[in-house]
């Protein structure tokens, strides 16, 4: 990320030379409003035409409002009805020298679906920025709308008051000016999430599928590289800053190993130990000790949880599954895998036992992932009774069995008690069981659900229904199932960005992801939410929640729950995928397609109750 | 110690480029793995495989509900003990390689001819012939000549790579379904792990 550090100096000024005849203007948009490359708004986002105006006060002047330790959002939309160069300005006085703004480039990608083009990947620019319109590399015919995300970070220190300044566009000897007016409130956004919102990935092809140039021109092992580990942290890092964590998964449905997420293993049976730490501690080590994120606004910090490589097939061979030697050279890596991470001093982090695979991938005979036939939970019993020989009760290393249910969910949460103690559930069979999370939460569980990451074609708000409904269930968190995956082509032929929230910079000559507009998005309602929940020392919890909810899409409390289906009386074998979808019809009609202003209202009332006035 | 070391590097410099990349070349890589598929025909039972797949996931396999594109695969399942019991077998079998390599069993479905389902994999995860994540594919031509005939055969028609396809036979004397011994000049180590 391209960071402007300055006196909220984010100036941008608009040349359009030759083309004294256009009409050129500069508009200020919500973060909700996505504006498209010819000056309007994306069809999914006009039902919140009545935001158009919300950033600016009586005298056309654009106000923010930030919590100190947050950022405040909005959009900046160049227009002109005649192609040409451009450059801009705008000042804002901080005499603090605190606050950082940082801008970005909105791509506009061609969706083939609709044949409509929808901005998202969110390209690192400089202030000031000079280019063209149409802008050459977006290959937009007629384009005469450029847009701009601009995150202003207010850092925990800056001072409460009123920052002004103003953007301009400058056309020939004219220039149009738009005031800015930032008011930073005295109190703090939490450090502290009340959700985790993860983003999960499956191994490390996609890093040399999406960074062509650096792994084509490496002439080693790229997968070996400084290079490559850098770039998987850089993905760590990206998904910090936005408040959010990373899992990488490091095996297949049959047990096969990338070597940078195991240690190298040597011998068999009793003779299997580890033999090789380098290549797991270059990549682990900087997540672990948090050295990764030295550079990061919110300071450098352990990962809170990892996947780690065991599976089936690892530590212990499937040949022995059964045998003495498979609990032999189970124990004895795991047991090893502990002596290290507490050597190192890797306390802070969960390190989680989970089994990915399924059967319909012909690898192994049990469901490790949505286990449906409950003989299936028998293999989760022997793995968690070898994970307690494998490491000392007293150990302060965190070894965690993680589970992700969705069909036999109940019965495992009595039936894996004390075994499992991370349950990632389906978000839509989670509804049935209104009461579960807080029994698993109140014996020491961490409970999160799981789901995909909204298209860009849903409205821009969409993607705040997943930390909300984690906040109102009283979960500890949400996964997206996966999130670095944008598609062959993203640029130009785009798939809708349903496995992704996050961009190779590859295209624009960057070793790193870039960030979209869904991210920053979620970003700023996981900011909101830490807000709201901190409030709760003021106000009842159920109160702030029922009011969000309320003001998010109007429901209840108990529309964010369906009833307990009699499908959920039977065994999970004999369930059907139809019957569970006509199970969650409650939930499914009634919390259908949250308004695009509808974290605008939760944002809104954050601030009423947090200090921002209305 | 200095001479340790110059004897260890000399013993380096002599060990051919396949062997510091844990492969071998095609010719040798082809030649044991048609002893492991002789072998392995004559080791894996076939009366043991056929009862890997349930009949619940054979009863699935090809319904189709536009409502549940998942129906197939979620009502997948094997009886656990068969299902070991081959893949230990298996497992056993590709250790007879000098390289990494897999020993993979496929077999045809009663009553839907032209279709093979890959019923078993190992941990290196390669095939010249599993499309990844399908549960029922068309037959290759090389797996119908082998379960007709009875005659092993070895396949190399992607790039660097050999399978070999050898026939299982149950206590009939029926061919019930086929084994896949297989490696590649190149391991990726990174191919599906996913």
């Amino acid at each position: 990320m391209r960071r402007t550090q300055s006196q909220l100096f984010l100036v941008l000024f608009l040349f359009l030379p030759g083309y004294s005849l256009a009409a050129v203007s500069l508009e200020a948009l919500p973060e909700f409003l996505r504006p498209d490359p010819f000056g309007g708004i994306v069809a999914p986002d006009q039902g919140g035409a009545q935001l158009r105006s919300v950033l600016y006060d009586g005298h056309h002047r654009v106000t923010l409002k930030s919590w100190r330790g947050g950022y405040v959002s909005f959009q900046l939309l160049v227009k002109s009805t005649a192609p040409g160069a451009y450059s801009l300005t705008i000042a804002l006085n901080d005499p603090g020298h605190k606050i950082q703004t940082d801008l970005f480039r909105e791509w506009f990608h061609f969706t083939d679906s609709d044949k409509h083009y929808y901005p998202d990947a969110l390209v690192p620019v400089h202030a000031p920025y000079s280019s063209h319109l149409p802008e050459p590399d977006n290959k937009i015919e007629h384009q005469t709308a450029q847009a701009f995300w601009v995150d202003v970070y207010v850092p925990p220190d800056s001072k409460p008051g009123i920052y002004s300044g103003d953007a301009r566009i400058k056309f020939d000897a004219a220039h149009t000016a738009v005031p800015i007016e930032l008011t930073v409130l005295d109190p703090m956004v939490p450090a502290e999430d009340v959700v985790t919102i993860d983003h999960n990935s499956y191994g490390s092809s996609f890093l040399a599928e999406q960074y062509g140039t650096a792994f084509r021109n490496y002439s080693g092992n790229w997968y070996e590289s400084d290079q490559f580990f850098h770039l998987i942290h850089a993905y760590h890092q990206i998904f910090y800053e936005h408040r959010g964590i990373m899992h990488q998964l490091g095996y297949g449905h049959a047990g096969k190993v990338g070597a940078e997420f195991a240690p190298g293993l040597a011998g068999s049976g009793r003779t299997r130990h580890v033999a090789d730490w380098t290549l797991f501690d270059r990549h682990y080590g900087p997540l672990l000790d948090g050295s990764a994120f030295a550079s990061s606004r919110r300071g450098p910090r352990p990962i809170p949880f990892v996947y780690l490589p065991i599976n089936p097939e690892w530590p212990a061979s499937y040949e022995f599954w059964g045998e003495p030697g498979y609990e032999t050279e189970y124990v004895n890596v795991v047991s090893e895998m502990e002596r290290h991470f507490r050597e190192k001093g890797w306390t802070h982090t969960d390190f989680e036992v989970f089994f990915n695979h399924k059967k319909r991938y012909m690898g192994f005979p049990w469901d490790g992932d949505e286990v449906r036939f409950p003989k299936d939970l028998n293999y989760f019993l022997e793995y968690g009774r070898m994970l307690k020989k494998a490491v000392p009760a007293d150990s302060p290393v965190h070894f965690r069995m993680r589970a992700d249910v969705s069909w036999d969910m109940e019965q495992q949460f009595k039936l894996l008690k004390d075994v499992v103690t991370l349950w990632c559930a389906s978000g839509g069979i989670l509804s049935f069981y209104r009461d579960a999370p807080q029994a698993l939460r109140a014996r020491g569980d961490v409970v999160w659900y799981y789901g995909g990451p909204p298209s860009v074609r849903e409205n821009a708000a969409a993607i705040t229904e997943f930390p909300l409904r984690a906040w109102l269930w009283g979960v500890n968190g949400f996964v997206h199932w996966l999130t670095v995956s944008p598609g062959n082509d993203p640029w130009f032929h785009f798939d809708g960005g349903g496995t992704a929230l996050v961009y190779s910079g590859d295209r624009f000559g960057l070793a790193e992801p870039i960030p979209s507009i869904r991210l920053k998005v979620q970003r700023n309602c996981l900011q909101d939410l830490a807000v709201l929940d901190s409030m709760k020392s003021q106000r009842t919890l159920d109160s702030l929640k029922s009011k969000a909810a309320q003001v998010f899409n109007k429901s209840t409390m108990d529309d964010w729950w369906n009833p307990r289906p009699e499908l959920a009386d039977i065994p999970s074998d004999q369930w059907q995928g139809s019957a569970i979808d006509a199970a969650m019809e409650h939930t499914t009609k009634g919390l259908a397609h949250p308004g695009v202003a509808s974290w605008y209202n939760v944002h809104l009332y954050a601030l009423e109750i947090a200090g921002g006035g209305k | 110690m200095r001479i340790a070391y110059l004897l260890l590097l000399a013993l380096a410099l002599a060990t051919p480029e396949w062997a510091q990349n844990n492969t071998a070349p095609l010719p040798m890589m082809r030649q044991e793995l048609e002893t492991v598929a002789r072998v392995g025909s004559v080791m894996v039972d076939g009366d043991v495989c056929q009862k890997i797949v349930t009949p619940l996931a054979k009863e699935y396999m090809f319904k189709v509900d536009p409502k549940d594109p998942w129906l197939a695969g979620d009502n997948y399942d094997v009886d656990d003990v068969s299902f070991n019991v081959t893949k230990k077998s298996l497992i056993r079998l590709s250790h007879l390689t000098s390289f990494p390599s897999d020993v993979n069993l496929w077999m045809p479905l009663d009553g839907h001819p032209g279709k093979i389902q890959m019923v078993v994999r190992n941990k290196n995860e390669m095939s010249q012939f599993w499309r990844w994540g399908e549960i029922v594919q068309d037959m290759p031509v090389q797996m119908e000549a082998v379960l007709k005939t009875g005659q092993r055969l070895t396949v190399t028609d992607r790039p660097g790579w050999v399978s070999v396809l050898a026939p299982v036979y149950n206590s009939l004397g029926d061919i019930v379904g086929l084994i896949e011994a297989v490696s590649r000049e190149k391991i990726d180590a990174h191919e599906n792990v996913k």
